[in-house]
């Protein structure tokens, strides 16, 4: 047996590889947001990239309190923008986070009724934050293998008639707030000793249900049916699932459902205020909006009414365009709790997952 | 009878470990939205669709570098230290043994998680080089143990005899050491790029903008079901075969003659 | 040969190494482990000396089960994947002829070069209820209705398994190509009562190669985020799940960092139990 000579090509290509490690390749300027993942789709960042000949890092979070410990530990021009819960807009105004938005560069009154949400977006006068997006966390079902009429009622979607073929979608804030709809509390008035009750809702819907996922595992059990029903879907769900399989739809359910919506806006500590403006300016744009929307992430509403002239109508059609108004009225807003009752909240699903 | 079995069995594990990767490729080729039977297809739109995402691309290049460099890091370290405790009587070295391959016992998610409090108050914050230092934390035992094991004593009579004919350290170290553990430094190369190349969670945590390929698989894992996972689950697959036939041919064959 | 100088020298080489491990492994250790000892009131960090976070560990059920479902999958895990994998390594040690042992193994780790991330998922699509195995065991009349496969402890075992297999069928194989090649030459005769020399000879040769390997599998298993995440469908919750959700959702790092110290505590017993019996700590 010869010996093998020393891997001489290994250290050259090393080297290599290392040398060419710091140049990353880099635009002119760079904006950094803290986004969820519908504001990631370079079909959405490109043209706005494009036009101002500017790179967009964007990295995901997950919750709130994390985005917050994040900003908080960050150095000053870390980030510039940030994507966030709107009913979780004060949390971050109180903390000192959130710089002024121009009011004149935004087209607020294109919005639909009610979803701007003004006391959570601004205050004193300013604005803050501005919605860009928004649907439903509620049933979505295959309309070929449950009865539809059932899904008007949460209580039997949910109850053992359907037991085992029901999935849960894994976030804790709208799927409790669906529980406590459900239930007869009211989103906005969710406390500590409400949560006994919504925990016996939450233990009962766990028996019955198959598997507690998200996105991505939510609707691979949809398509494939491995489950009929997924607790807390909506058209951000079904939306991509919907051209394969038109049986696949969602639905509000008699009691309501929880309505979910996403604000945009530019942090104090930035150092690019006017770059960053300019970004949400083009986010809530008719175009960014249209874009926004069909994002490959999920699905959902724009908070613009114009972005309307920019989607085609089998599109508008997914999203429900025109029972907005009917839905918006029957829907509340996700639970806004405090830390505190954030903290219980979690541990509450913790415990549903693990019964 | 036995020998029969054998083949049977050698059947079925092959069966069993290659079964998720022929589903993932197959459905790459799916001509629909959801890639689960029935097969549709082929189509080669996905594939289009992937090598088109800079996103991913720029993340293959990512995870690359990474592993390469905390591979080749992990290995250079892990053999001097081998060297200097295998070769050398040195007071306390089953301690520095110890320590040197307690990475090994910690769980990637605890290293990454200590590295991520430490990183956020000091030193550059979540990057790819912060990634890459943690992927040398968890590659350097597995190199040092690696190279440490195959030290034995035909090296050292070797390197005595080397050095008993007038040769000066360094060259018993480049013509007779390193020659003869090449085996074992190459193994322990790949196997850390292995490791590297598919970390998750260390990379995870560590990583802001620029991410390593499968910290971006997992995005796209998150954002919804679409045989575009597959499509880019097959390329890094195709890839790695490439590679690793390519490395095969290269430094093992040429070796035969 | 152990002169002064020579001690200075074996310093100098393994000084760097150990830098890099006391830079990026102890101190981080030592930070992590005194996060686990604060707590958080509201989303202020309150450095100090608290048992809190493990109380709520091992005095909340549903923390407390996350430990014990981490537990019982790793064990699982690493028996059947060592019972699997070291006929594997056996047959292409000893059966496969010299010149095609190299492919044979090649072949056998390759799936490991696919990302880990999308292993799971294609287990995922592999084991689902319109999947390719209930097709399979449907059209062959073996079953008449889907087996639930997907979303279960099952899963989770399964996609470690197809991982830990590719991994030990290494290190044994490794192992057992170092046998000596009388050993070798014997193991190959072994005929059909051959399992004593087997049992007497070539195993008791090859443990540390096996308990390397079951240790490493319980050390990956133990703390792997993905697979769980994936496959489990989360009807139970993992140590490192917990972890992960504490950060992701909460931001409670000494929570998160407490049940790291447990799961490192595991670790630890686990290496106790193999040092002991095997002699680990030889390497």
């Amino acid at each position: 047996m010869t010996k093998p000579t020393p891997p001489r090509r290994v250290q050259i290509a090393t080297a290599t590889c290392l040398a060419l490690l710091p140049c990353a390749a880099q635009a002119a300027e760079s904006l950094n947001a803290l986004v969820w993942c519908d504001h990631t789709d370079p079909a959405l960042i490109e043209p706005f990239e494009t036009a101002n000949d500017v790179k967009v890092n964007r990295r995901e979070y997950e919750g709130t309190a994390t985005a917050l410990a994040l900003l908080e530990q960050s150095r000053p021009g870390d980030w510039d923008v940030l994507v966030i819960d709107s009913i979780d807009v004060p949390r971050v105004i109180d903390a000192g986070l959130m710089a002024e938005l121009p009011r004149d560069q935004l087209p607020l009154d294109d919005f639909f009724g009610t979803v701007e949400m003004k006391d959570s977006t601004s205050r004193d006068g300013k604005i803050y934050a501005v919605t860009d997006k928004f649907g439903y966390n509620t049933i979505s079902f295959n309309s070929d293998k449950v009865d539809p009429a059932d899904m008007q009622d949460m209580a039997t979607a949910w109850s053992d008639k359907y037991k085992d073929r029901i999935a849960i979608y894994d976030y804790y804030i709208p799927v409790m707030g669906l529980v406590a709809i459900a239930d007869g509390f009211k989103t906005a008035e969710l406390t500590a000793d409400d949560l006994p009750a919504l925990k016996k809702t939450l233990f009962t819907m766990k028996e019955n249900a198959r598997s507690v996922g998200e996105v991505v595992a939510s609707q691979t059990a949809l398509a494939t049916g491995e489950v009929d029903i997924v607790v807390g879907g909506g058209e951000w769900l079904t939306a991509v699932l919907a051209e394969e399989n038109p049986n696949l739809t969602w639905t509000i359910p008699d009691q309501g459902a929880v309505r979910w919506s996403e604000a945009i806006g530019v942090l104090a500590a930035s150092e690019k205020k006017d770059l960053a403006a300019k970004f949400v300016e083009y986010i809530v744009s008719p175009e960014g909006q249209a874009r926004l929307a069909t994002s490959s992430c999920y699905w959902g509403m724009p908070a613009n009414r114009k972005a309307g002239e920019h989607l085609t109508d089998a599109q508008k059609s997914v999203l429900r365009w025109d029972e907005q108004d009917n839905y918006l009225k029957r829907a509340q807003l996700y639970p806004a709790p405090d830390a505190d009752l954030d903290q219980k909240m979690q541990d509450v699903w913790l415990e549903m997952l693990q019964h | 009878m036995m020998r029969a079995f054998g083949w049977v069995y050698m059947a079925l594990a092959y069966a069993f470990i290659f079964l998720p990767v022929v589903t993932l490729v197959l459905f790459s080729f799916q001509d629909g939205r959801l890639p689960v039977p029935p097969f549709d297809g082929p189509t080669l739109k996905w594939y289009a669709d992937v090598l088109g995402d800079s996103r991913l691309t720029s993340a293959l290049v990512n995870s690359l570098v990474v592993g390469v460099g905390s591979a080749a890091l992990s290995c250079v370290l892990g053999f001097l230290a081998a060297y200097g405790l295998a070769r050398h009587v040195l007071p306390g070295s089953v301690f520095m043994r110890g320590v040197l391959i307690a990475p090994l016992t910690v769980s990637y998610l605890i290293i990454g998680l200590g590295l991520l409090i430490v990183f956020n108050r000091v030193g550059p914050g979540p990057s790819l080089w912060a990634a890459g230092a943690g992927h040398v934390v968890i590659n350097l035992p597995l190199a040092f143990a690696i190279i440490y094991a195959s030290m034995g004593a035909q090296q050292e009579n070797a390197e005595r005899a080397a050095r008993d004919l007038g040769a000066s350290d360094v060259k018993v170290l480049a013509l007779v050491t390193v020659p003869m553990l090449a085996p074992a430094i190459l193994a322990a190369f790949f196997l850390s790029f292995t490791f590297s190349w598919d970390e998750f969670i260390i990379a995870f945590l560590l990583t802001r903008f620029e991410v390593t390929l499968p910290v971006e698989i997992w995005s796209l894992l998150r954002s919804g079901l679409s045989p575009r996972t597959n499509a880019i689950g097959s390329v890094v697959f195709l890839v790695s075969v490439v590679l690793v036939v390519g490395l095969e041919l290269f430094l093992f064959g040429r070796k035969r003659h | 040969m152990a002169g002064a100088r020579d001690t200075v020298r074996g310093w100098g080489f393994v000084a760097p190494a150990l830098l890099w491990t006391l830079a990026f492994f102890v101190v981080p250790f030592v930070v992590m482990a005194a996060m686990s000892l604060a707590t958080l009131e509201g989303r202020e960090l309150i450095w100090g000396v608290s048992l809190e976070n493990y109380r709520r560990l091992f005095g909340q059920a549903y923390l407390f089960r996350a430990i014990l479902v981490s537990v019982e999958i790793t064990l699982t895990v690493t028996v059947v994947s060592v019972v699997l994998a070291y006929p594997l390594a056996w047959i292409i040690a000893f059966r496969v002829p010299e010149r095609w042992q190299r492919l044979a193994l090649l072949l056998a780790i390759l799936p490991f070069w696919t990302s880990y991330v999308v292993r799971s998922y294609a287990w995922l699509l592999v084991l689902a209820r319109e999947g390719i195995i209930n097709k399979a065991l449907i059209g062959l009349g073996l079953i008449s209705e889907p087996l639930t496969l997907a979303s279960t402890r099952f899963a989770t075992v399964t996609g470690f398994v197809h991982f830990f297999v590719m991994l030990l069928t290494l290190t044994i194989y490794a192992n057992l190509v170092q046998l000596s090649p009388n050993y070798r030459r014997a193991a190959i005769d072994l005929g059909a009562n051959g399992w004593q020399a087997f049992r007497h000879v070539i195993l008791p040769l090859t443990l540390p190669g096996i308990v390397t390997g079951a240790f490493l599998t319980f050390v990956l298993c133990i703390g792997d985020y993905i697979t769980p995440q994936i496959l489990g469908g989360n009807n139970e919750l993992t140590g490192p799940q917990i972890i992960m959700v504490q950060l992701g959702r909460g931001a409670n790092f000494p929570l998160a960092a407490a049940m790291s110290i447990v799961l490192m505590a595991l670790v630890t017993l686990a290496y106790l139990a193999a040092a002991r019996w095997l002699r680990l700590d030889r390497i």
